[in-house]
């Protein structure tokens, strides 16, 4: 109902939609200057208010996060913890991998889209979800779907990378394809929830997509505290951030579960928007950045994320693109891991921060690794530079 | 070959001085004890796409990429390594160590050595790739190269072992080799006893080239689970040795004029005396796949289960996933739950992404 609400209350809002004729990054596929922010891959309708303050948001809280963590339990993959010994030697701190590129359809947003549709009622998940991206959100919500037995309408743009179209319909997922230079893909979903009555999941800004994105920190931390890892508490906790549905998921479980660790959030450089607003204290929207992280190409933050990384994380930092390359490099010959470059911005965050004495020898330095999902060829054309 | 014969060699846990075999499982357990905190106890992994592609039977990966040195070859040779060390009288000599390979094995016992203070001298071929050499280097051992033939490897690795009064480790036929690369089943038991509503193990997949890592598990597997498990080896159809050997009833090595060109560059040495016995006996099967089922095998696991295998271990997957003789033998409703051995993650993705496109794999 609530999302249903959302749609409705957005149509005045579409107008104040922000249309950027500026620079879009020009991805592997060719487009022309783009009128519409659709490059981003994860946009969302904007949660209506009357105000930017905080006041009224319906704010997860860990509570939340134990709750999607018994949700997921026997449906998500509980993924491992990974440590490099040389990695350790070379920073001279102990790094804990969480790696959600082997989480089920290679990233974690499953557990945010499978929590936050478990938590629809019968009736609307007989209606459908909708969402539009590109990426992970898409097949997170297509493969949740898919297990709870509900039908998912993805709304992508006609030159989406095929791979993503495919491992998308993969899941069941039915996609709809719209013309980004042409057509207005908030209006196609809009008549998509008022017409059929479906339920617009966004990839972020809600309750229950970051109590289940945060369940991935929950984890890491329990792991941590256990026998196998001689009860390590963490002094920080290195997470990429887009949307911020993954940070604030996970400061929640970190403030609750290691209150002395902190929270630190790493974008690319070109996309520093959630740096940018938590400088101003407000939410700050850019154009599409042009970077290889396509999972961090958000051009803004939500309302719920910004409320929670406002009060609960450290700091943000930005990296280059060479550097992400760098820790994809790192990955794939060290560790024997594909990792997207979005999900090298934590370990790229941390080296940064090692080098410039703000994280001291010896710390215990936990990386949430988002991300599995680049097709052999775009890797292969970015670790050979 | 008829399966039940199998069940009359079955190992029992302490049959040593039966002495029929190299090894026996309390060598395993022994192996156990002296590689924990040193050799990681890798993760079992499970992909649901890669279960589709298997016709739906579900796949329990063990995941030996992610081992120390990028392979399941560094509990041997820590087991070698750390079976002398705790012999060692005289604290002040360095103990040495030597053998001749330029692969997994090179690595490991540069690092197995290395983690023991003690020091590995390796004989490569004088064609060994750069990065090969340079891995070995950054473990600490000294490398020395040679004419790249069998007979100069062993002569000069024998010359070494004399001159430096240094244990000769063989990269699978050595016991201690054999016993420790045995450990990775003896976790992968106990990892899939841990996992919640999973039923035992029905069958496991491992590849074959110089037999350590089958042999070693055959062994281990048995002691565990009895004839109730199905144990496969699989192996390229361009260096089929063991199968023909297993065909044959005796031990075999490469025709002469194979050129021994295949993708699963780590499986390219043959069985001997003392892996082929335990094989022969304990193996149920082994089944052979060609190079292009191989490397779709491989590219499989980079994209669905995002973890950088070589082909080597792509040749255990692509017998689950492609091979018609597997599927008709031992059928999805018969052995459901298999495990796999992920054997290693050392890997040029560059070069073996281009091979794959040469072959048309997308």
């Amino acid at each position: 109902v609530i999302f249903f609400l959302i749609g409705l209350l957005s149509l005045p809002l579409a107008s104040s939609f922000v249309h950027h004729a500026g620079p879009c990054f020009q991805q592997r596929y060719a487009s022309a200057p783009c009128r519409m922010t659709a490059d981003a891959e994860e946009a969302t309708i904007r949660t209506p208010s009357t105000s930017d303050s905080a006041k009224g948001l319906d704010l997860p809280s860990y509570n939340d996060v134990v709750e999607a963590a018994q949700i997921l339990e026997g449906i998500a993959h509980k993924t491992p913890v990974q440590t490099s010994r040389l990695l350790n030697e070379e920073l001279g701190v102990d790094v804990f991998f969480k790696c959600e590129n082997l989480q089920r359809m290679g990233a974690f947003k499953f557990r945010g889209g499978f929590n936050a549709l478990s938590h629809l009622t019968d009736s609307q998940r007989q209606a459908g979800v909708l969402t539009f991206s590109s990426g992970n959100h898409a097949q997170a919500i297509a493969l949740s779907a898919r297990l709870l037995n509900c039908q998912a309408t993805i709304i992508m743009p006609h030159d989406a990378p095929k791979l993503k179209v495919q491992a998308t319909q993969g899941y069941g997922g039915n996609v709809i394809f719209y013309d980004r230079y042409g057509e207005d893909r908030q209006l196609i979903a809009q008549d998509l929830q008022e017409r059929q009555g479906m339920v617009f999941v966004p990839p972020y800004d809600q309750k229950y997509v970051i109590a289940g994105q945060g369940t991935s920190g929950k984890e890491l931390l329990e792991t941590l505290a256990s026998n196998e890892y001689n009860n390590t508490s963490l002094d920080y906790l290195l997470v990429c951030v887009g949307g911020g549905g993954l940070i604030s998921g996970c400061a929640l479980a970190a403030h609750s579960l290691s209150p002395n660790c902190k929270v630190i959030g790493v974008e690319p450089e070109a996309g520093n928007d959630a740096q940018q607003s938590m400088a101003q204290g407000k939410i700050v929207t850019i154009a599409t950045p042009p970077t290889i992280a396509d999972g961090a190409q958000t051009q803004y933050i939500g309302k719920l994320t910004f409320a929670i990384m406002q009060d609960k994380v450290d700091r943000i930092v930005t990296v280059s693109d060479d550097e992400l390359v760098r820790e994809m490099k790192f990955f794939g010959e060290r560790m024997k891991m594909i990792v997207e470059p979005t999900g090298c911005l934590g370990l790229a965050g941390l080296r940064k921060l090692v080098s410039t004495g703000d994280i001291p020898a010896g710390s215990k330095c936990g990386v949430i690794i988002s991300g599995g999902n680049v097709d052999l060829e775009r890797y292969c054309e970015l670790v050979v530079g | 070959l008829d399966t039940r014969r199998k069940h009359s060699s079955i190992m029992t846990r302490n049959n040593k001085s039966n002495g029929k075999y190299c090894i026996d499982f309390s060598d395993v357990e022994a192996a156990a004890g002296r590689i924990e905190g040193i050799a990681h106890r890798t993760p079992v992994l499970t992909c649901a796409s890669l279960n589709q592609q298997a016709g739906g039977r579900s796949i329990l990966f063990k995941v030996e990429a992610m081992q120390r040195t990028g392979s399941f070859k560094f509990r041997g040779a820590v087991n070698a390594v750390r079976s002398i060390t705790t012999q060692q009288q005289d604290t002040d000599t360095k103990l040495q160590f030597v053998t001749h390979s330029s692969g997994n094995h090179a690595q490991a016992l540069a690092l197995a050595a290395k983690t023991a203070n003690c020091h590995a001298t390796i004989v490569m071929p004088n064609n060994t790739p750069l990065v090969k050499k340079a891995a070995v280097q950054d473990f600490g051992a000294t490398i020395v190269m040679v004419e790249s033939t069998n007979e100069a490897r062993e002569e000069k690795a024998e010359e070494i072992r004399q001159e430096t009064n240094a244990t000769f480790v063989h990269p699978s036929e050595d016991p201690r080799v054999i016993a420790g690369q045995g450990t990775v089943c003896l976790e992968l038991v106990q990892q899939v006893k841990e996992l919640p509503s999973t039923p035992a193990l029905s069958a496991v997949i491992i590849p074959v080239g110089g037999g350590g890592l089958a042999a070693g598990n055959c062994v281990t597997l048995r002691a565990l689970l009895g004839s109730n498990v199905r144990i496969v080896l699989a192996e390229p159809s361009k260096l089929d040795d063991a199968y023909r050997s297993f065909q044959a009833g005796q031990l075999l090595k490469h025709a002469p004029d194979n050129t021994l060109d295949s993708c699963a560059d780590g499986l390219k040495t043959t069985l001997g005396p003392n892996t082929w016995p335990i094989i022969r006996d304990l193996a149920d099967d082994i089944i052979t796949v060609d190079e292009c089922d191989i490397l779709r095998a491989t590219k499989f696991a980079w994209e669905r289960l995002k973890v950088c295998i070589e082909p080597s271990a792509g040749v255990g997957l692509a017998v689950v996933c492609y091979s018609e003789t597997f599927r008709e033998k031992y059928p999805v409703e018969q052995y459901p739950n298999i495990g796999v051995v992920l054997c290693g993650g050392n890997v040029d993705v560059l070069k073996t992404a281009d091979k794959m496109k040469a072959m048309g794999i997308v």
